[in-house]
């Protein structure tokens, strides 16, 4: 029953996953060019978003395309709506490595520091398992593993304000002081796939259950059912 | 966006100006639909029990759906709530139908009268054909042997064409026959009528499945006007309109072929098409019934 509904959010969920799998070459590449300060990777980075967007809009029109002709309900509403956020989380994704792939570019030709950068290349790993666990808890629909993924971000997280503390040290260093800004957002971009990580978690969440919670809420620290 | 006077630096950042609510303004209309409460009712054709075990309250001044494949009884049970049920041959009624508190079965109570109280409008237009668009809104009044003087009448006959969203559209051949307009039209002409005796509830089996979607779309807008003044109750096969249309949804089911239809799921019309309880339900508004 319903087999062309069922045949279109298959095929939807098969393309968030491939845009995953685009998004985690694209984090890899990003992390490979900052560390190694290979500006030619760096393009082949940027460059690459384009196919990162493509397959973006592609899901927005499937998912256009799934409300008006198909009208889901009930699970299937919920499991079109997720597909429409975790893409954008997707895309998004996408976007921080471009910003990183950049800013390795600005700093190509300046000295780099081991102690950040052994802390990205740390960041990085957790950050593309974090986007592994997003990728397979929704297709498992394993919403244990989806909450884990709040534990996982505050690794991130710390590493995060780890670099802050290393580049305010490097405050007495003037040939430093460049390159540690543009680090510190690196950092962030970092910082920010694992909440995007987060947020394709809480979307598995809200198709199993129904209800939309955010795993980690600065305003509400015990959560909150929203 | 927040305008609350709590004075937080939020609110003030974001306080824009609001002008009267339009909700505080314009007509209240007055509610006069009533509940009917359902209790234990099994319906029979004869020997055969055609809907078991129902129960539930059909809350005033809601439009409340009934959905499920066809023979799970929920036209059975609609046509109960008014004792039409009881037309067919053999059929016979247990348990109890209240409306407003009141034994719609009880002895001593004219199933006429229940039907003045409790209007039906059914899936195929059906005003008396030769009869005046006139006389056809005011067909039901006459039934009921009620005498009213020509300007009372004439009044009563705009107020539920009015009411029935066509007016306008006939107030200049209210004596050419009432088979002479569109079926959407006719639909609306059988609604005057339904309203024109002043029913507390309407029930509609099926009202718009005949109709081109234009019509369709005009009787939904109408439903959300009636239910301001009625409790309605419409069985739907469309259930798209049951979750644009209803407030309510009660979702019958039959486990085989044979075997009695029953009440599987009642709840909010938004619970029912985004989270509802019961897998069953879950299959049939999904389309993967069966």
């Amino acid at each position: 029953m319903r087999i062309e509904l069922q045949q279109e959010l298959d095929r939807l969920e098969a393309d968030v996953q491939e845009l995953g799998a685009l998004v985690l070459r694209a984090l890899r590449g990003a992390i490979r060019a900052l560390v190694d300060q290979d500006v030619e990777l760096a393009d082949e980075v940027i460059a690459f978003d384009d196919e990162v967007d493509r397959r973006y809009q592609a899901i927005e029109k499937g998912v256009e395309l799934a409300l008006a002709r198909q009208t889901p309900v009930a699970t299937d509403l919920r499991l079109v709506l997720a597909i429409l956020h975790d893409n954008i989380h997707l895309e998004r994704i996408g976007d921080q490595c471009v910003t990183i792939a950049k800013l390795t570019k600005l700093t190509s030709h300046l000295e780099q520091r081991d102690v950040l950068i052994d802390g990205f290349e740390e960041m990085g790993a957790r950050a593309e398992e974090m986007i592994r666990i997003a990728l397979d808890s929704f297709a498992d629909r394993d919403v244990a593993r989806a909450e884990s993924l709040a534990e996982l971000d505050e690794l991130i997280d710390r590493t995060n304000r780890r670099v802050t503390q290393h580049v305010l040290a490097l405050a007495g260093d003037p040939g430093a002081q460049e390159w540690g800004m543009r680090m510190i957002v690196v950092s962030r971009c970092l910082e920010r796939i694992g909440d995007n990580a987060v947020d394709i978690g809480e979307q598995t969440h809200y198709v199993v259950t129904g209800d939309f919670r955010e795993f980690t809420d600065a305003s509400h620290p015990e959560g909150r059912e929203l | 966006m927040a305008t609350s006077e709590s004075g937080t630096k939020v609110d003030e950042l974001t306080r824009v100006h609001v002008g009267a609510s339009r909700t505080g303004a314009g007509q209240q209309l007055t509610a006069t639909g009533k509940a009917i409460e359902v209790s234990d009712l099994n319906l029979y054709y004869g020997s055969f029990l055609a809907v078991q075990d129902v129960s539930m309250t059909i809350q005033a001044n809601k439009v409340t759906a009934f959905i499920g494949s066809s023979g799970c009884g929920k036209s059975t049970v609609l046509r109960s709530l008014n004792r039409m049920h009881e037309l067919v041959p053999g059929a016979r009624v247990e348990g109890t139908v209240t409306l407003d508190g009141t034994d719609i079965y009880a002895a001593d109570v004219d199933p006429v009268s229940i039907r003045r109280h409790i209007g039906m409008v059914f899936q195929a237009p059906n005003p008396f054909p030769t009869m005046s668009i006139y006389d056809n809104v005011i067909a039901g009044v006459k039934l009921n042997g009620k005498r009213m003087p020509k300007r009372e009448l004439d009044d009563l006959v705009e107020h539920s064409l009015r009411g029935a969203g066509l007016w306008d559209e006939v107030k200049d051949r209210l004596g050419k026959p009432g088979a002479g307009i569109s079926g959407g039209q006719q639909q609306r002409l059988c609604i005057a009528r339904a309203i024109a005796v002043s029913p507390d509830v309407l029930l509609m089996d099926e009202p718009c499945s005949a109709l081109d979607p234009i019509s369709t779309s005009a009787i939904e807008d109408l439903i959300a006007e009636l239910k301001t003044q009625y409790t309605i109750v419409i069985v739907t096969h469309n259930m798209q309109q049951a979750a644009r249309v209803s407030d309510m949804t009660a979702f019958f089911n039959i486990v085989e072929t044979g075997k009695p239809g029953h009440l599987v799921e009642y709840d909010l019309t938004e619970k029912i098409f985004t989270q509802p309880a019961d897998k069953r339900t879950e299959d049939y508004v999904t389309g993967r019934f069966g």
